[in-house]
C-alpha cells in the first residue's frame, strides 16, 4: 500500500528494473572492498558515538590533584561509559580491518590483472582512498593524546619537519605550529572527523560509481558462459542484498569479538604525555616505512647548497615510500592493451608482473619484520641483505613457477 | 548574412560565454581557497632558554621531580632526567649519569665532566625522542650507554655520544657540569644544536 502510494509518484518500478537487478558476480574475493566499506560505515556510526563525548584539546586540566591533557581525559570518561571502551574498541579495530581489507582488495584487482584497460582510473582513485585511509588512521591514533600518541604523532611532525626548504612551513601548517602545540589537537581532530571522512565518501562514492558504471571484472571461468557484456551472476535484490548483510554482520561480530578480547591503544597502558618516551612502534601498515627508516645509515645524506640538504629520514620515510607508491599507481600503464580486459586474468600471462606483484608483498613483510630488528636481536645489515636479497628470491621462485606450469600447459 | 557564417558566429559567441563561465567558476573557486592560504599558525615560539654557568639541577621525573639533585643521589652506574632549575622547557631536557671517570675518553669532552657525572640533551637528534640511560646490558651492548626507544639508536656515553646503532645522525650535544655547594650543576650551555633539525639544517 505505502510502496504503490509512493510508486504512483517516484515511479519505483523503474527504479526496481533499472538498479536492484543489477548483476553481481559470486566470488568469495569480491568481498574484500565490501568488508572494507563496511568498516568505514562502522567507523562512522561508532566515530558518532566517540564524538559525543571527545575533547579535542591537549590543554592540561586538573583532575583529582593531577594536571592531565583534556583529551586524554575525556577518553578515561568514555572508557567509564558502559559501553564506551568497547566502541572505541571497535572503532579502532574497524580502522585496522579497513585497511586490511583494502590491501586485500588491491592484491585480488593486481593479480587478476584488472588494473588494465578499461579500469585505469578506479585504479588510481583506489589508490587515493587507500592513502586518505593511512592518513585517517595516522590523524585517529593521535586524538587521545596518551604518551604513545604523542610520540608517534611528534615523530611524523619531525619527518615532515626535515624536508628540505619548504618542510617545516608543511609541518607548521598541518599540525598548526610545532606538536604539541596548543593548537595541533583542535587541527588533527578537524582532519581526521570532517575533512578526512568527506573526502573518503567523495571517492569512495566515485569508486562505486565508475564500478557500477563499467560492471564488474568477472572470474576467467564466466568467460564461456558469459558472453562479452554480459555478467553471469545474481541480482543485487535480495540475494546479493543478503550476502551483504551477512558480511555486514558478520565484520561487526568480528570486531566486536576482536574489541572484547584484544584491547587495542589502551591509554590507560601508556597513560598521560610524560618527558620519557615510552617503546612505540607505528601500525602495522606504516611498519614498512619505520622498517625502511631503520635500514637507511644515518651519514646517507644529500647536501643541497649550504643551508639545506636531504636527511635519511626524508629518504626513508617520505622519498622511498613515495615512489613506492607512485610506481603502485602507474601499474595500469605499464600495459598496452587494445582490448578492454572483462574478465580475470591467468596470472601466467603476466609473469613479469605477477612475479614482482609477490616480491612486493616480500619486501614489505621483510620491512615490517625490520621494524622489530632491535628486539629480535637481528644486526642492521643482515636486515639491509635479507630487505634486498629475499624479494629478488621470491620474484625467480614465481617466475620459474609460472614458466613451468605454462611449458607443462604447452606440453599437455 | 550566408547561413554559414551566421553558424559560425553563433558558435564563437557561445564559445566565449563557456569561456566566461569557465573563467568565472575558476574565480570562484580560487576566492574560496585563497582564505585557507592565510592561515598563521599561532607564533608562540619562544626562543629556548639558554643554560648559565651556575644553573643548579633537578630531576625532571620521577618523586622528586623538582627538586635539586645532590651528589650524594646518584651512586654508581645511576642516571636521571633533569632540567636546569627554572629553565625547565622540552629543549633543556638533560640525561644525568654517574660512571667511572676514567672510562670516559675523547671526543667526550672530559673537562665538561667532574667526579665521574656526565650531562648530555636528552633529546635524540634523529626525531626528537627521550633517550634513555641504559647502565646494564641490552640487546648486544653489555656497556653502559643511551638508548633512543624510538628507532632504536644507541649513543656510546664515554665516546662523546657517538651513534654507535640506529639512524640518528649526529651525536647528543654534551652539558659541562660543575659541583656547587654539593648540588651538581650546569657550567654552561649545551656544546651544539639540540634535537633534529628542520629542513636538513
Amino acid at each position: 500500500m505505502v510502496y504503490e502510494w509512493l510508486n504512483e509518484r517516484l515511479d519505483l518500478n523503474r527504479f526496481k528494473r533499472k538498479y536492484l537487478t543489477k548483476v553481481f558476480p559470486v566470488h568469495s574475493t569480491y568481498f574484500f572492498g565490501e568488508i572494507a566499506l563496511f568498516s568505514f560505515v562502522i567507523l562512522i556510526l561508532t566515530g558518532i558515538y566517540l564524538l559525543f563525548s571527545y575533547t579535542p584539546s591537549s590543554r592540561l586540566i586538573e583532575v583529582g590533584g593531577k594536571k592531565i591533557p583534556a583529551a586524554y581525559h575525556s577518553i578515561l570518561l568514555i572508557n567509564s561509559q558502559p559501553l564506551g571502551v568497547i566502541i572505541r574498541y571497535v572503532h579502532h579495530w574497524a580502522a585496522h580491518i579497513m585497511i586490511a581489507a583494502l590491501i586485500l582488495h588491491m592484491m585480488r584487482i593486481y593479480f587478476s590483472g584488472n588494473f588494465k584497460k578499461p579500469r585505469e582510473i578506479n585504479w588510481l582513485v583506489g589508490m587515493v582512498l587507500f592513502t586518505l585511509a593511512i592518513l585517517a588512521g595516522f590523524t585517529g591514533y593521535s586524538l587521545p593524546f596518551d604518551a604513545l600518541s604523542s610520540v608517534a604523532t611528534g615523530i611524523g611532525y619531525q619527518i615532515a619537519n626535515s624536508i628540505p626548504y619548504i618542510g617545516p612551513a608543511i609541518a607548521k601548517f598541518f599540525f598548526a605550529g610545532k606538536f604539541p602545540a596548543p593548537g595541533s589537537i583542535p587541527r588533527l581532530y578537524m582532519y581526521h572527523v570532517v575533512l578526512i571522512p568527506l573526502l573518503l565518501i567523495a571517492t569512495i562514492g566515485l569508486h562505486m560509481l565508475i564500478m557500477v558504471k563499467q560492471k564488474h571484472s568477472q572470474p576467467y571461468k564466466n568467460k564461456d558462459i558469459a558472453k562479452s557484456g554480459k555478467i553471469l551472476g545474481i541480482p543485487l535484490y535480495p540475494q546479493q542484498v543478503s550476502l551483504m548483510l551477512f558480511v555486514f554482520f558478520f565484520t561487526l561480530s568480528v570486531l566486536f569479538f576482536l574489541a572484547s578480547f584484544l584491547p587495542v591503544h589502551n591509554v590507560e597502558y601508556f597513560g598521560p604525555p610524560t618527558l620519557q618516551t615510552p617503546m612505540v612502534k607505528p601500525d602495522w601498515y606504516l611498519l614498512w616505512i619505520y622498517g625502511i627508516i631503520k635500514l637507511i645509515p644515518g651519514n646517507w645524506v644529500i647536501p643541497l647548497g649550504s643551508s639545506a640538504s636531504i636527511d635519511p629520514e626524508v629518504i626513508g620515510g617520505i622519498i622511498l615510500p613515495g615512489i613506492i607508491m607512485t610506481i603502485i599507481a602507474l601499474v595500469p600503464f605499464m600495459y598496452k592493451e587494445k582490448e578492454p580486459l572483462n574478465y580475470w586474468e591467468p596470472v601466467s600471462l603476466r609473469p613479469i608482473g605477477t612475479s614482482a606483484g609477490v616480491a612486493f608483498i616480500v619486501m614489505f613483510l621483510a620491512l615490517s619484520v625490520t621494524g622489530y630488528q632491535a628486539a629480535l636481536n637481528i644486526p642492521i645489515v643482515i636486515c639491509r641483505i635479507y630487505t634486498i636479497v629475499l624479494p629478488m628470491v621470491a620474484f625467480f621462485i614465481t617466475y620459474f613457477i609460472i614458466k613451468r606450469k605454462k611449458r607443462e600447459e604447452v606440453n599437455l | 548574412m550566408s547561413e554559414k557564417k551566421f553558424k559560425d558566429i553563433h558558435a564563437s559567441r557561445r564559445a566565449i560565454l563557456k569561456g566566461l563561465l569557465g573563467a568565472a567558476g575558476a574565480g570562484a573557486l580560487g576566492c574560496m581557497v585563497v582564505p585557507f592560504g592565510t592561515i598563521k599558525s599561532p607564533s608562540g615560539k619562544k626562543k629556548r632558554q639558554k643554560i648559565v654557568k651556575g644553573d643548579k639541577l633537578v630531576y625532571a621525573v620521577g618523586p622528586n621531580a623538582g627538586k635539586e639533585i645532590k651528589v650524594s643521589d646518584l651512586a654508581l652506574n645511576k642516571g636521571t632526567l633533569a632540567f636546569p632549575k627554572g629553565k625547565e622547557e622540552h629543549n633543556n631536557l638533560i640525561v644525568l649519569f654517574h660512571a667511572k671517570e676514567s672510562e670516559f675518553q675523547k671526543p667526550t669532552k672530559l673537562n665538561y665532566i667532574t667526579k665521574g657525572f656526565c650531562a648530555y640533551s636528552a633529546i635524540c637528534t634523529h626525531m626528537g625522542c627521550t633517550v634513555e640511560w641504559y647502565p646494564e646490558k641490552q640487546f648486544s651492548f653489555d656497556f653502559p650507554h643511551l638508548f633512543c626507544p624510538c628507532h632504536q639508536s644507541v649513543y656510546d656515553v664515554f665516546h662523546g655520544a657517538k651513534v654507535l646503532a640506529g639512524p640518528a645522525p649526529r651525536p647528543l650535544p654534551q652539558l659541562p657540569l660543575m659541583i656547587s655547594d654539593e648540588v651538581i650543576a650546569a657550567a654552561g650551555d649545551f656544546d651544539g644544536p639540540i634535537g633534529p633539525l628542520p629542513g636538513g639544517k
